[in-house]
Parts: C-alpha cells; sequence; structure tokens
C-alpha cells in the first residue's frame, strides 16, 4: 500500500487512539501517541511479556495490544464492547486495519467483560485501560475479568473520592467519538484506590500494587493485581513509583 | 375442592409466631401482633410514605425483598390486583425462616399473594412485568447493586419505588460508599451507600424519566425513597406526589436538595 492510500485509509476511520503506523504515519486518535507510551511504559515494563498470552479488554484501537505483541507476547485478543459494537462505530474495523498495516497477528473480538467466564479460556495477563470510567457496571466487569486472569490482572482508570479514605467511587459521563456522526455519551465509573483495592481483594488477587498515573498524577491509578499462584517473580519489575497496597 | 386449614387457636398462633424471628410486627388477629425489630408504628409511617401517594387498586405489584410481607399485605389491602412477594436470603435462612413467618402471615391474614422464591440478582423478564415494583431495603444489601437495578427495570411497567441507606448525602456529585467486612453497622450484609445525585444518574440510566425523592419520615436522609416511573406511565400514577416529594430529574434539583 502505498503512503497516499495509508494515509486515505487513515483518512476513512474515526480514531480513539493515536497509533504510529510508520515515521511520519500517525492516527489521529483522541489519545495522544505521547500519552499512549507513558501508559505502556509504565503498565508493561515491569513485566516481561515474551512468550505470555494477554487479553486487552477496552482496547479500543489496540495500541496496548500491539505494544504486547512488540514485546514478544505470544498471543494477544484485544476486546472491546462499546466502541466496537455502537451503530454506526468504526472503531472495530480501524483496529483490523491497523493490525493489517502493522503486520501483527493480532486477534479481536468484540465482546462484553461481564460475559466473560471460566471457559472462555485463561491468560497470563488480562489488561484494561479506561477501564472503570467506560462500563456501567465495573463490578460483574471485574468478575468476568478474574474468571479469565491466570496470573495479573492491569488495571488503568480514572479517579475520584480521593479525600475520601473510604472506598468510594463516583459516577460520571465522558463524550466519545463512537457510535453515530455526533458520538455518544458513555456513562461509567471514578473509584479510589481504597474501593479498587477491596474489590480485587474480594475477587482472590492477594497481591495489589499500585502507583499514580505517570502523567495525570493520582487523577488516574494504574493497578497490577496478582493472583496466590503468580510466581513471585512478577514482582521484581514493580520497583518505585509501584507501591504495595496489600503489603506495606 | 378447598382444603382449610384448619383456624390456631390465639395460645397455638402465638407459640407459632414466637417460633420464628420477625422483622415486620404484623397484627394477625386483635391483640395478637408478631414482635418484629420495626415496629408497628414506624412500618405504618413507612408504609404511608410509600404506597400512600398512588391509587394501587387493580395494579400489579411484586416485592423484591418481602422479608415477613408487610408490604406485600399493605399493597393487597390497599387494592392491588396480583400481588407477588418474593425473597431469598431470608426466606432460605436457617435461623430467621422468613419464608415460613411470611406464610403463617399471609394465612392469618387471608390474603390472596404469591409467593417466589426470587434472589435479585436472577430476577429475569421470566417474572413477568409489573405495574408497580417494591424494592426496599435492598439496594445496599447488594454485592452488585448495579446488575440487579438493571434487572428491575425489566420488570418494571410503570413505577420502581425504592427505599434504601443512604451515605454521602451532602455531596452533590453522584457516588456510592463500599462497606467491606461488616464496617456498616456490624452487619457483613450491608455494601453500598448511594447518594441521591447516584441513585437519579442510575435511574436515568436505566431509562425512567421521572424520579421523586423524598427523605425517610423517620431517619431523615440516612435512608432516602425515591418513585422512579417509565415513560409509560399513567399520569394518575404520578399525581398524588405531594410536598414531602423532590422532583429530582429537574436541573437543581440535587442542590437544592443538599441546601435544604
Amino acid at each position: 500500500m502505498s503512503e497516499a492510500e495509508l494515509r486515505a485509509a487513515i483518512s476513512s476511520h474515526r480514531w480513539l487512539q493515536s497509533l504510529r503506523l510508520g515515521a511520519d504515519l500517525l492516527t489521529p486518535g483522541v489519545k495522544p501517541e505521547p500519552e499512549i507510551a507513558a501508559e505502556e511504559a509504565a503498565l508493561l515494563d515491569p513485566l516481561n511479556l515474551a512468550g505470555a498470552h494477554l487479553l486487552e479488554v477496552g482496547a479500543a484501537n489496540g495500541a496496548f495490544s500491539f505494544a504486547a505483541l512488540r514485546r514478544g507476547a505470544a498471543r494477544v485478543l484485544a476486546t472491546d464492547h462499546l466502541a466496537w459494537t455502537l451503530p454506526g462505530s468504526d472503531a472495530l474495523s480501524a483496529t483490523q486495519w491497523a493490525a493489517h498495516a502493522l503486520d501483527a497477528g493480532l486477534e479481536t473480538a468484540a465482546l462484553d467483560p461481564r460475559e466473560l467466564m471460566a471457559d472462555f479460556g485463561s491468560f497470563h495477563v488480562v489488561l484494561a485501560t479506561a477501564c472503570f470510567e467506560r462500563m456501567f457496571n465495573p463490578i460483574q466487569a471485574l468478575r468476568g475479568m478474574r474468571s479469565v486472569t491466570q496470573r495479573i490482572l492491569l488495571l488503568e482508570t480514572m479517579q475520584d473520592g480521593l479525600s475520601d479514605a473510604r472506598p468510594v467511587m463516583m459516577a460520571q459521563c465522558q463524550h466519545l467519538p463512537i457510535g453515530g456522526p455526533d458520538g455518544t455519551w458513555v456513562a461509567g465509573w471514578a473509584p479510589n484506590p481504597p474501593l479498587i483495592t477491596h474489590l480485587l481483594h474480594e475477587l482472590g488477587f492477594d497481591r495489589i500494587l499500585y502507583r499514580n498515573h505517570p502523567l495525570h498524577g493520582p487523577a488516574r491509578g494504574l493497578y497490577a493485581a496478582l493472583l496466590p499462584e503468580a510466581p513471585e517473580g512478577l514482582l521484581v519489575g514493580f520497583g518505585a513509583p509501584w507501591i504495595s497496597l496489600t503489603h506495606p | 375442592m378447598t382444603l382449610h386449614t384448619p383456624r390456631l387457636s390465639d395460645e397455638d398462633l402465638l407459640a407459632r409466631m414466637q417460633s420464628f424471628h420477625w422483622w415486620h410486627s404484623i397484627a394477625l388477629r386483635p391483640g395478637v401482633t408478631t414482635f418484629g425489630g420495626k415496629s408497628e408504628l414506624i412500618l405504618a409511617q413507612e408504609e404511608e410514605a410509600l404506597l400512600a401517594p398512588f391509587n394501587l387498586t387493580g395494579r400489579s405489584v411484586i416485592d423484591i425483598g418481602a422479608w415477613n410481607g408487610h408490604f406485600s399485605f399493605a399493597a393487597k389491602r390497599r387494592g392491588a390486583g396480583r400481588v407477588v412477594a418474593t425473597d431469598s436470603y431470608i426466606w432460605n435462612h436457617p435461623v430467621w425462616r422468613g419464608r415460613e413467618a411470611f406464610d403463617l402471615a399471609r394465612h392469618e391474614l387471608g390474603l390472596d399473594i404469591e409467593a417466589l422464591v426470587v434472589d435479585p440478582p436472577q430476577i429475569t423478564g421470566a417474572l413477568g412485568r409489573f405495574d408497580v415494583v417494591l424494592f426496599l431495603g435492598v439496594f445496599y444489601h447488594l454485592y452488585d447493586p448495579l446488575e440487579v437495578m438493571a434487572r428491575l427495570c425489566g420488570i418494571t411497567r410503570q413505577m420502581l419505588l425504592i427505599e434504601t441507606h443512604q451515605d454521602l448525602t451532602a455531596t452533590a456529585a453522584p457516588g456510592m460508599v463500599f462497606y467491606p467486612g461488616d464496617t456498616l453497622n456490624q452487619d457483613a450484609t450491608n455494601w453500598w451507600g448511594p447518594n441521591p445525585a447516584l441513585m437519579l444518574h442510575l435511574l436515568l440510566q436505566l431509562g425512567f424519566t421521572r424520579i421523586f425523592y423524598r427523605d425517610h419520615p423517620t431517619l431523615g436522609r440516612t435512608r432516602g425513597i425515591y418513585a422512579a416511573f417509565m415513560p409509560e406511565t399513567q399520569t394518575d400514577l404520578v399525581h398524588g406526589f405531594d410536598a414531602n416529594w423532590l422532583d429530582l430529574d429537574v436541573p437543581g434539583a440535587i442542590e437544592g436538595l443538599l441546601a435544604a
């Protein structure tokens, strides 16, 4: 495909994420490339993904799934629900086109994380960015993600209620360029770290690590939750600024 | 042919009553009232707040979390057509034995009320749709109230009545507090405390178009009562909600509530 054809194809889609497809080719996504790069480094640098199976929930245009493949993951399944199923949304076809343009062996599936169950399979790593803020029911979505997690669940989410020491989550809405031509208001939640800690602990994660977002500070939080069967060695990469919420 | 259970003597009825733990104080006969944790007076005040604003005559009602059945009985006495009382936790509980207590009260009162064991997370459209859905004292006992609220929407033809514990009531932003373990009232079955803004947000998200609110008649804002209406609600159901109720779905209502 010529560069002109690539540019034409890029401009024919609406992009949620800025994906670098070539030295001078960047998809015009709502989420800028530096923010994606910072989140990728914060979430994935602590892990050795070589040979890993990774499931991404809420993949949007698959930026983190492509990153996992670049980092050596053996199997990456990118999924989304709202952005890939709303009438008029082309985020799935944009992602599949990007995978083709990058020659990336990315699997895709439109699915609701609330419907995930153990018989879906298991993944060494399950990853969800912009997690709570785009889910009507994050409680059930977390349960679904837990059911397919073999070792570690990585979460990135908007936060609120930070001045309250108790576990809380605040409802919020945001406008996304998905669905019809005018976009869609998406309702979701912004939890605080005590709430995420309790919800993950209730689901059986026994080691929960936290760090502020690399660019947005505590307004957004990053979490790494390990199951008891995850090897201790997984923790080695999670140095400062990560802190343990379960083993202070 | 109908088989009638013989009428118990007052002494036998008292003995049977005393074999159960009661939450609702229900007058079964003149001078014979169950020994509920919630008094007749408080129940009467709650019933007046919840059921007096509208006409139940001929309307179908389902009571989710009926406990000993006071509000199911009240709905029937107020003229409701089909009334279905449901519960799971209390009715299956080996200590509370709520279903046996409900059955005793229903029999004594002679009310034509259906009883179904239904766990709220298992509610489906197979239950049918009801003009009025009662969801009293249940929201905060659910680990996942969001899922159940969505399911309630599917069985509500006209109005959903909610009574719940509340928290963050001085906050205009919609939110809810999680109570791990037994941190709320030393009761490990308490999970969430929403605020009015959150209940408004959830109900609007689920497709209810008008939402009225009032504080609990005796406990104030620590507990809230919500009447949420579907778009196809008959207008006479809405008209009786008086000055005790606040129209929550208008701009500035939450701020007004906080200032009150």
